[in-house]
């Protein structure tokens, strides 16, 4: 375009400057953003467990600042240090001869922590990311998540005592609790997609407030009916021990399985052929993005709005079937708030299939990490959240302000011309050749 | 004596663009200038420059000789250069004299109160000076867009202005008010007041300016007198080449009955009745022109019978069948091409890449998708054969809807429609922003579909585009047809009465037998003298509807 005029009313908003930057932005680069981002949270943070370590106090100093003299009861290099290292089970040697650990294996405590939490925030991270695509903000995933771990957890063990126990048992139970889990998630993830399509409810209440019934729902049904019985918490019985993920490789106690975070790999590849290579995840994505014009092109808009939440509840539910078949073996009633972090993983992964794995393995490596911190340091873990916290944070803003950018029609740079750009007055607004400015069209 | 405005060598250069390469304009005090170009040429661009919107990256600004320099439209108006935009900035329910006033009120009691006495006697004496028909007492809501601009015109004089910059003036009027507004004209330069009106309508610029430049791409191409320059050779400098201008329309044998709408009642988006009780037929081999007053409905018909849009009552046939209830799905698979008006809304996905939007509306069925399973090298083919066809630039499957221009978005959704081998094609605005070149090719396309015998319904607010290309002209008030009329027979006042709600005492023409004389005729009737106003009514259907932000300031 030859004419680009910029808005004529004394530039763009402020909130459309702080946004631009960030929507027009190619794979390469929100890579480097992302890598950046990372590297300035941990700056901040070491300012910050510097200056606690200040104000805290303690016996021995943990550091000393060179040249001052200055002593902190926290030491920031060990923090940061112990945070990835130690999430990974150790394999950098740190202060000793070497680059490596010589007795290092991938197949440790420490990493087995790490995957198993990246492996269930797949599933919860694919979940928000589908209906996200869809144009949905699934805020109820944790409850989908919920339901489908009760429906898994009830069907195995009505199922278990009909067949012989054995590896055979085991691969039929994993793999009908696991549809089980799928159809509770999706049904569940269902009626908000109807209440947003035939009764115009907005799904962000609706799952919210669903995730609240689902939670109480399941608590009381355990309670009354499905209780192991002696058991303290509000739990029910124990699934048998061939049906559950086995945990080849790792160590038992780790909770992982590689079988399950193989599963959550294929997943990824599905969901992604799914949405870029399919008719309806065409219809899915546009709805998404730019829903006049998929009404246009025929894609009916209401059906693809039920379609896309009890899918995305349907993954949900599968994460609590893997929830309930690798980690707890039982459903309880203090399920981990992975629905939520789920919505976080989304974010950072640009509701791209493909990203949930990184942004799932980061959430992973945060939450490994702290744990080593808790055992090997004498930082608090409210520091330690508060450090996870920063990094999250800046990692996800800029997809957020992405995502919001896109969602309000902000443009980034001269080129793009945002469909809707008239909402928040950026972009290039000559009417001859952008947005909105169709009305200024009619020549000979 | 030096010209009242003399732009000096103007460049300006925006990142990565240059809007302006060393434009020279000279404009003499009490004449009107136009200045002409196609879409992106850069008018609008220069117009603020010397409305001090943008400072120049090279050159000067001189008024009567004098160099200037602006940092804001407040500088300009000091300077006694006003500027009317396109879409008005006037506020509704107030009067016409408190808007002429507006933030130069006249004051007492040390500036707490506003003298309205003083302000309403200065408003009526100025409109009485320039023999302005406008009530200063009226509400804004009350007056008639024509009416509207005159108060825009009163509040640039009452600041002071000498020099008047107007945008698109001609925009949102009707035929008849486009004269009067050329009236306006007379009465201002009389008055040693200085026009500048950006336009890209030949015939406007012929009809109404003394002078016109001409730019293209950003260069100031030539100015010329407007009584020494034909309308060809006006369209020649603005394109660049020679431009053939109207389109070879050929008699046409009339086929089977492909659309059919019976008593069709449709609803706007608050309920209110947009399309009432509105019968008629469309055959194949014909093009049924709609012309209007955007707002008068055609939106809701149109997306009635490509079913974006409930009817409220009636029938919409289709090849004999009823549509009712029939989703927008059912109907793309049995042949509707649509052409939506809202190019960036509904016939492009803006992120999507062309590759992805050329399937939009096939993304089910083959060649594009097989079980369910979308073939993107399929989509790829399809989508680089409409670049090719249809000269979308830059040719670039891969380029992302939001980054082409206007006019080539255009091409590009036209292309993909046409070649969906439609038996019905609805379009609206098929040729909105769109440079004469390519119009002429988009035109020659309809009129080869209708060659083939496909029916086509033709909305637009172009009325040399509908009298040309159609066999039949409806023209569109409130809901209603007015008239069907003979476009070959048919004036320009009989349509702006008609566009005005009127009906013509001999509406004979009616139903009057259509393809017949269509070839000769059509040829004829909206050429030479006509023109002008053809063009200026043409556009006035138009802005309308534009999104707030159309103004281009």
């Amino acid at each position: 375009m030859s004419d680009s005029d910029p808005d004529a009313d004394g530039g763009p908003s402020v909130f459309a400057r702080v946004v631009a930057p960030f929507v027009d932005r190619s794979v390469a680069e929100r890579l480097v953003i992302s890598v950046a981002a990372i590297f300035l949270s941990i700056l901040v943070g070491f300012a910050l467990v510097l200056v606690s370590g200040r104000i805290a106090e303690c016996s021995t100093a943990a550091w000393t600042m060179p040249f001052t003299g200055l002593g902190f009861c926290y030491n920031p290099f060990e923090v940061y240090v112990v945070l990835f290292n130690g999430a990974l089970g150790y394999p950098f040697a740190v202060g000793d001869p070497g680059l490596f650990n010589p007795g290092w294996t991938p197949f440790n405590l420490s990493f087995g922590l790490t995957l198993s939490e990246t492996t269930l925030l797949i599933f919860t991270g694919l979940s928000v990311a589908v209906a996200f695509r869809a144009g949905l903000f699934n805020i109820g995933t944790q409850g989908q998540l919920v339901v489908g771990a009760l429906a898994t957890a009830l069907t195995v063990l009505a199922l278990a005592p009909l067949l012989p126990a054995g590896p055979v048992a085991g691969l039929v139970l994993i793999v009908v609790g696991t549809a089980a889990g799928a159809v509770g998630g999706g049904l569940w993830g269902a009626i908000p997609g109807a209440l947003k399509a035939y009764a115009d409810a907005n799904e962000v209440i609706t799952t919210i407030m669903l995730n609240f019934v689902a939670a109480n729902v399941a608590y009381v049904l355990v309670l009354e009916v499905f209780r192991a019985e002696g058991s303290s918490v509000v739990a029910t019985r124990y699934v048998p021990e061939y049906a559950q993920f086995p945990s080849v490789l790792f160590p038992a106690s780790t909770d992982f399985a590689l079988i399950a975070l193989l599963v959550g790999v294929a997943f990824i590849g599905g969901l992604y052929y799914f949405v870029e290579h399919t008719s309806f995840g065409y219809d899915l994505r546009t709805s998404g993005v730019q829903a006049a014009a998929a009404e246009y092109g025929g894609v009916n808009a209401k059906l693809t709005t039920v379609r896309a939440m009890t899918l995305s509840g349907a993954l949900g539910g599968v994460g609590g079937s893997v929830w309930v078949l690798m980690s707890e073996g039982r459903w309880m009633a203090s399920v981990p708030d992975l629905g939520f972090d789920g919505i976080t993983v989304s974010i950072l992964a640009g509701n791209n299939p493909i990203g949930v794995l990184p942004a799932a393995f980061l959430f992973g490596v945060l939450k490994g990490g702290a744990l080593e911190i808790g055992f090997r340091t004498d930082v608090p873990t409210e520091l330690v959240a508060v450090l996870r916290g920063l990094i999250i944070l800046f990692v996800a803003m800029p997809e957020f302000f992405r995502m919001v950018g896109r969602y309000t029609g902000v443009a980034g740079g001269p080129g793009g011309a945002g469909g809707a750009s008239g909402a928040s007055g950026s972009g290039s607004a000559d009417p001859d050749e952008s947005a909105g400015g169709d009305g200024g069209e009619a020549d000979a | 004596m030096n010209p009242a405005v003399h732009l000096d060598g103007i460049t300006k250069r925006f990142p990565g663009v240059v809007a302006n390469d060393d434009v020279d304009l000279a404009v003499e005090r009490g004449s009107v200038h136009a200045l002409l170009g196609e879409n992106g040429a850069g008018k609008t661009t220069l117009m603020n420059v010397l409305y001090g919107l943008y400072q120049p990256t090279e050159g000067t600004v001189r008024l009567d000789g004098e160099p200037r320099s602006f940092d804001s439209p407040r500088d300009a108006i000091d300077a006694g250069v006003g500027m009317i935009h396109q879409h008005f900035m006037l506020v509704d329910p107030m009067t016409v004299w408190e808007n002429v006033v507006l933030g130069n009120e006249p004051k007492t009691w040390g500036g707490l109160r506003v003298d309205g006495e003083a302000a309403r006697e200065a408003v009526v004496e100025l409109s009485e000076r320039y023999g302005f028909d406008v009530d200063p007492d009226a509400t804004i809501a009350d007056i008639s867009v024509g009416e509207q601009q005159r108060v825009e015109i009163l509040k640039a004089l009452y600041r002071g202005a000498d020099v008047l910059i107007m945008d698109e003036p001609t925009a949102v009027l009707t035929p008849q008010e486009v004269d009067e507004l050329y009236g306006v004209f007379d009465e201002l330069t009389e008055q040693g007041k200085t026009i500048i009106f950006i336009s890209h309508k030949l015939g406007e610029a012929l009809s109404a300016a003394d002078d016109i430049t001409v730019l293209r791409d950003g260069v100031n191409v030539g100015t010329v007198a407007a009584a020494d320059v034909t309308r060809e050779e006006l369209a020649e400098m603005m394109v660049g080449r020679e431009v053939l201008m109207e389109p070879a329309t050929s008699p046409q044998e009339a086929g089977d009955r492909v659309l059919e709408v019976t008593d069709l009642d449709v609803e706007d988006d608050r309920g209110v009745e947009a399309v009432s009780d509105l019968s008629f037929e469309l055959r194949g081999g014909e093009i049924l022109g709609v012309a209007g007053v955007d707002g008068n409905g055609q939106s809701q018909l149109v997306e009635a019978i490509t079913g974006l849009r409930e009817a409220a009552s009636g029938d919409v046939r289709y090849r004999g069948e009823s549509m009712v209830g029939k989703t927008r799905r059912d109907r793309i698979d049995r042949g509707m091409a649509f052409i939506p008006e809202d190019r960036q809304e509904r016939g492009l996905v803006m992120s999507y890449d062309l590759v992805e939007n050329g399937i939009l509306g096939s993304q089910h069925d083959p060649p594009f998708a097989n079980g369910g399973r979308l073939d993107w090298n399929a989509s790829r083919d399809h989508a680089e054969s409409v670049i090719e066809q249809y000269d979308v630039r830059p040719p670039d499957a891969e380029a992302e809807a939001e980054s082409l221009s206007g006019g080539n978005q255009q091409k590009f959704i036209v292309g993909r429609e046409f070649e969906r081998d439609p038996e019905l094609v609805v379009a609206t605005h098929p040729t909105r922003g769109v440079d004469i070149g390519s119009t002429e090719f988009l035109h020659d396309r309809l009129l080869e579909l209708r060659a083939e015998g496909k029916a086509i319904l033709l909305v637009s607010s172009k009325l040399d585009e509908v009298q040309g290309l159609s066999d039949r002209l409806a023209v569109m008030h409130e809901g209603e047809f007015t008239g069907i009329v003979d476009p070959a027979t048919v004036t320009e006042e009989e349509i702006g009465l008609l566009m005005a709600g009127e009906s013509l005492d001999d509406d004979s023409v009616e139903g009057a037998a259509i393809h017949d004389a269509a070839g000769d005729g059509t040829d004829d009737a909206p050429g030479g003298g006509s023109d002008g106003a053809d063009d200026a009514s043409g556009n006035g259907i138009d802005g309308a509807t534009g999104g707030g932000e159309g103004v281009d300031a």
